[in-house]
């Protein structure tokens, strides 16, 4: 059954991946010309469900409406056939082809030189696009290299190309992680002139604030569960922070009460610039104290890359001071801080955290092969370097198979990770930073790194938990800083805050609802 | 067919090299089918090979020949051959890809050659100064390949091009200006003192070449071995070739070890330099890049970019180099048709990553099935 009303319907929708459920009998209906938005955490399911509509997975359970008729769809191809565009979250262009051959790229214009032979006629390529790029007030140069273009515009070249393909219903995968706040003002305004033209406009978001701003209704997705669809205008910025993060806690790590000491690391007025220059960290100050957890909560892209490497030393401070147990630690190269007392788990485990063409025990005495007792006079002691990695495989529980010699790129995610901790934790230092140290790993493995991270704490370490995930934050923190668009916005006792005023903070949305 | 493959290739002890072999054995069976095609004996042809390179005895030999004399013409040309892939093998560890181990040959011959080559200077002083000579030539030169990348992001494969050429046009000026042979239209001759090779050495009633530097070779080949595997030095060089991200976050230096490496495969470079041009040659011919430095690339590739497994790769490639002259003279056939086989080897060992990855991905498919089933 399906109504008229709808151009588009995902009914009872479930996609399962291996060990997860990303969808779980979700339905959603889409009227034609609305801005519709999918709201929820990251591994909320939101781009599944997009990518099950765009045809990029097949769902194993549920129906696909488009225009009243069931669809099966089974590539994005078809899915393009059917009038639906979507913009990824990274952008699928030929960095240099001009903005008309990528707009053109497999449906080109064509016309027959000397009457034969067929040839892309360029021309009305750019005059069309130039004429569509009038029409919905995207400016681009339809002759500008693609790597010529900034990001935004990069993006307008994107949403032409669906327009171009005369999309109707078209996806955008979080179209503002990657834009300056004047930049998402722009986009903003195209996304509502689209849906004056008559386009139906689904986006997928974790920011309120724009949904506030231009979406006309809102279904908010947790788990892979529908929690509920909301009409934007009448549901407050609180409620739907509240439904996007509220529920019950999962497990509780069961720790004891921190007797926090002396202070270990203190960030006074911290300023970092991310790497295409634009600051992401704007004067951020704290402390941590030895036996203490310090969890950092926020929305992913609101600084904590840039504030965990400014603190390791793998970026530069544009401004500001970082004290190591009493020391100033803010000009120091990486190797001097790690020295001086600074484990670090990086959120990146296969490109910063580890030599991935590297056998397991070469990368668990990554940060102490040149010390005495692995070498001396630069010739490494082999027969210690392959006992102390037998030591921590043992001890972590790190599973390969051929142990020490297994090369690290062969083994699983949740093993590279436990070698990563083994190797951090082993360093022994009075800060360990640990950066969304259970990403994409299943429970167990999630509860083990958090009685590690603790046990840290109670042997006196001061630990900075950066992470995305509530649940963990709740879990483990003794203290919570919330951070949202390169700034602290509320330090306090964990047990002073509740999930939701967490995630209210998350939000950007300062105490009684308004939106910051 | 693809399980036989999984079970030869398949596991990681040993893969590179089992790959690296079944490459070879590729080309070779390639190779037999070009014979066959042009009406040729596979069999023939590839003992031809290994009788030009001293290795099976001929039928018969000139007055003071023998299969010895054939022997170590062989060495002496195999020795620049493994410095030259070792010194690509290092760059390839620390994730570089240096084509201009040409060039640095050419500036070590040069340096070697117009300097301690010219002179009068005894035997004894002479060779140690022209090695040491052409590692500090080939140093240089390597180290500011190293130095332009690090300093101004210029890609070593466009700088090492342009040095090539900068630097055989430079020598080639002075060369034709200052010191040209008019009748050979080669550089003039280094002498006999200085070369690393003794040449038309008499006893045992045969005349043969000893290339002294060949014991220099395999030594380097184990030091080199030495440096990558047991030393903090090849552990930081393959740390940053392997993870430039994660060798950076453990605090090691990528601009240290990157013009380390280009340092020392220019050191090494500049001793395959003057092993060719005051060794193996005597002579440096004006206008030309030496082709053993873009050879010496595949041979590492088919190396694995092991020191060991050079020498062997080496031997491999000296083998159907030096041979080739004899089979084309015994079959009747053109020299290019070993230059074509050396290609056809080449090509296959530049495709042992693909290999590996069609291994790993058949050995997943075959795993599924079984799990289906």
């Amino acid at each position: 059954m399906s109504n008229p009303e709808y151009i588009v319907e995902m009914k009872h929708i479930t996609k399962r991946f291996p060990g997860l459920t990303a969808n779980d009998d979700v339905t959603i209906q889409i009227k034609k010309g609305e801005i519709y938005a999918l709201l929820g955490e990251n591994g909320a399911g939101k781009s599944t469900l997009m990518s099950v509509l765009f045809g990029m997975y097949e769902p194993d359970e549920g129906e696909i409406f488009i225009r009243g008729e069931k669809v099966k769809i089974e590539s994005p191809r078809q899915a393009t056939k059917l009038g639906i565009g979507m913009v990824h979250q990274h952008f699928r262009l030929v960095s240099n082809y001009t903005v008309a051959e990528n707009i053109i790229l497999g449906s080109e214009p064509q016309n027959k030189l000397m009457g034969f032979i067929p040839r892309v006629n360029i021309k009305k390529a750019n005059e069309d696009i130039a004429g569509l790029s009038e029409k919905y007030g995207l400016k681009v140069d339809p002759t500008a290299v693609i790597s010529d273009l900034s990001v935004s515009a990069q993006q307008r070249v994107e949403i032409l190309k669906m327009l171009y393909r005369d999309a109707e219903i078209l996806i955008f995968d979080e179209p503002t992680a990657v834009l300056t706040p004047q930049e998402i003002e722009y986009l903003l305004d195209i996304i509502r002139g689209l849906r004056d033209n008559g386009k139906t406009i689904i986006i997928i978001t974790h920011k309120l604030e724009e949904i506030k701003s231009i979406a006309d209704r809102c279904a908010i997705l947790n788990r892979g569960k529908l929690i509920s669809i909301l009409d934007v205008k009448e549901a407050s910025t609180a409620e739907m922070a509240r439904l996007m993060v509220g529920r019950e806690v999962s497990f509780s790590s069961g720790k004891t009460e921190a007797k926090p000491g002396e202070v270990v690391l203190k960030v006074e007025d911290l300023k970092v610039n991310n790497d295409v220059g634009y600051e992401a960290v704007k004067g951020v100050s704290f402390e941590i104290r030895s036996g203490e957890i310090f969890a950092l909560a926020g929305v992913s892209g609101n600084g904590q890359n840039e504030l965990a490497d400014a603190i390791a030393g793998l970026k530069k401070c544009k401004s500001g001071k970082i004290t190591l147990c009493g020391k100033d630690i803010t000009d120091l190269s990486i190797r001097k801080r790690t020295e001086e007392g600074i484990a670090y788990i990086p959120e990146d485990r296969q490109s910063v955290g580890l030599v991935m063409g590297f056998c397991l025990s070469d990368n668990i005495v990554l940060k102490k092969y040149y010390k005495d007792g692995f070498s001396s006079h630069t010739v490494l002691d082999r027969k210690a370097i392959e006992k102390n990695g037998e030591r921590l495989i043992e001890e972590y529980d790190i599973r390969s198979s051929r142990g020490n010699k297994t090369i690290t790129s062969s083994m699983s995610g949740g093993n590279q990770q436990k070698a990563i901790i083994a190797r951090e934790i082993d360093l022994k230092t009075p800060l360990i930073i640990f950066m969304q140290p259970t990403r994409g790993l299943d429970i167990g493995a999630i509860s083990n790194i958090h009685k590690q991270m603790i046990a840290e704490r109670d042997r006196g370490a001061a630990v900075l938990l950066i992470s995305l995930e509530l649940d963990e934050i709740m879990d483990c923190a003794d203290t919570i800083g919330v951070i949202f668009d390169g700034k602290i916005n509320r330090i306090a006792k964990a047990s002073e805050l509740s999930i939701n005023e967490v995630g209210r903070f998350m939000m950007g949305v300062e105490e009684g609802g308004r939106s910051a | 067919m693809k399980k036989i493959l999984v079970k030869l290739l398949g596991g990681e002890k040993l893969q590179m090299m089992r790959i690296s072999l079944f490459a070879i054995l590729l080309s070779l069976i390639v190779g037999t089918v070009i014979f066959l095609v042009i009406g040729k004996s596979p069999l023939a042809a590839y003992t031809n090979l290994l009788q030009g390179s001293g290795l099976f005895p001929k039928a018969q030999y000139a007055g003071r020949q023998s299969m010895f004399t054939d022997f170590m013409s062989f060495l002496d040309a195999l020795t620049p051959m493994i410095f030259a892939a070792l010194a690509v093998a290092v760059a390839f560890r620390a994730g570089m890809f240096n084509i201009g181990v040409s060039g640095m040959m050419l500036a070590a011959g040069f340096a070697a050659s117009v300097t301690v080559g010219q002179s009068a200077m005894a035997a004894p002083l002479a060779k140690p100064l022209v090695l040491v000579i052409g590692i500090i030539a080939g140093a240089l030169v390597g180290a500011l390949i190293g130095w332009l990348k690090y300093r101004f992001n210029i890609n070593e494969v466009v700088s090492s091009i342009m040095i090539n050429y900068t630097l055989m046009y430079i020598f080639s000026f002075y060369l034709n200006s200052f010191m040209i042979d008019p009748v050979s239209r080669q550089s003039k001759a280094v002498t006999d003192a200085s070369r690393l090779t003794l040449p038309a050495v008499q006893a045992f009633g045969l005349r043969f070449n000893i290339p002294l530097a060949f014991p220099l070779a395999v030594i380097a080949a184990l030091i080199m071995w030495f440096i990558l595997n047991r030393t903090t030095i090849g552990y930081e060089i393959k740390a940053v070739g392997l993870g430039k991200g994660a060798a950076r976050y453990a605090g090691i230096s990528i601009p240290k070890n990157i013009v380390l490496a280009m340092t020392i495969s220019g050191a090494l470079s500049g001793i395959a330099g003057v092993a060719y041009f005051c060794g193996y040659n005597a002579s440096i011919q004006p206008g030309v890049i030496p082709s053993m430095g873009f050879n010496a690339i595949a041979v590492a590739l088919l190396g694995n970019a092991d020191p060991i497994g050079c020498i062997f790769a080496s031997i491999l490639i000296t083998i159907l180099s030096k041979g080739s002259i004899y089979m084309s003279s015994q079959q009747g056939v053109d020299i290019e048709m070993a230059d074509l086989i050396t290609a056809v080897i080449l090509i296959f060992a530049a495709c042992a990553e693909f290999i590996k990855m069609y291994v790993g991905k058949i050995s997943m498919e075959n795993k599924k099935e079984v799990q289906k089933q």
